[in-house]
């Protein structure tokens, strides 16, 4: 069996590129079109995906949280971009929303009942600061719009 | 004027509304996770996730950009990400969401790696400690 934290880290990496064409993407298009282009890589994959697998056998339960998690990831996309256009700077506004792991951990914890060890704890604290720390991007000249470089995850 | 300073910008809420909707994007996906497989977790993220998109096409009016460049990274950048999350649901499968979502949320990462060898960027000194903090949840949390 495959370590989860290997599973963990292909997604750490093709995220990490996914940001890399963010960055070059948006020196091209605006961030709004951005995402709508990310969505057609999105449904690009779809008839890959379909090609393996099927949606039978699965719970009416299951299919809406499945169509709800999507659907909260696109409205975080949002929010981000409402956010910037509120005159939040990006250097301020994107490590803020990448804490969002932490409500996940609050979430997980309150309701699946999970239960970290101590060095876990100590894990899941240094991972969500440093995910900020990362995100910290100065800004370095006015621009007419502030524009993250990573969103859609 | 007291007041007014007092009070708590808007975009913040915004910021917070965004935390909100990304950490139970997380929650969900574990949720769902017990029973669907990766695969089909995709399906139906994407599928989910398709109004949203609409709904900013029509307030941009249609204006989409259509630059080639830009919409094949754009492309890109959705096709990685939808093959990267399938890694996350497969993490979430064997590892609780409370350790996996905070070590996949360490993809700036690699982001800031990337832009410093290819985009010459230049790393600030927030983001250097960052990465060690980064680097060394990896270790405590893979022992």
């Amino acid at each position: 069996m495959i370590h989860w934290l290997a599973y963990a880290c292909l997604a750490v990496v093709l995220w990490g590129v996914c940001g890399l064409f963010m960055k070059l993407g948006t020196n091209r298009v605006s961030a709004r079109s951005m995402v709508i282009w990310v969505t057609v890589g999105f449904v690009a994959l779809l008839p890959v995906l379909w090609k393996m697998t099927t949606l039978k056998g699965l719970g009416v339960t299951v299919v809406l949280i499945g169509l709800t998690s999507g659907l909260v990831n696109g409205l975080g996309n949002w929010a981000v971009f409402a956010c910037l256009e509120k005159g939040a700077k990006a250097s301020v506004a994107i490590p803020l929303t990448a804490l969002y792991p932490l409500f996940t951990v609050i979430l997980a914890t309150a309701f699946l009942k999970e239960r970290p060890t101590p060095m876990q704890w100590f894990g899941i604290a240094l991972a969500i600061a440093g995910g900020a720390m990362l995100s910290y991007e100065p800004a370095t000249a006015p621009t007419p719009t502030e524009e993250p470089t990573h969103c859609v995850q | 004027m007291s007041n007014d300073r007092r009070q708590v910008p808007v975009w913040l809420w915004y910021a917070l509304l965004c935390i909100f909707w990304w950490g139970l994007w997380g929650f969900l996906s574990k949720v769902a996770g017990n029973s669907a497989s990766p695969l089909q977790l995709q399906i139906l993220f994407t599928l989910g996730m398709l109004p949203v998109a609409l709904g900013m096409l029509v307030q941009m009016r249609w204006n989409l950009d259509r630059n080639v460049g830009g919409a094949s990274y754009g492309t890109l950048s959705g096709i990685a990400t939808g093959i990267g999350s399938l890694g996350y649901y497969a993490a979430l499968r064997e590892q609780n969401a409370s350790v996996v979502t905070p070590v996949t949320g360490l993809f700036p990462l690699l982001t800031v790696i990337l832009a410093f060898i290819v985009l010459r960027e230049r790393l600030n000194r927030v983001q250097m400690g960052g990465m060690v903090l980064a680097l060394a949840s990896i270790v405590v949390l893979s022992m």
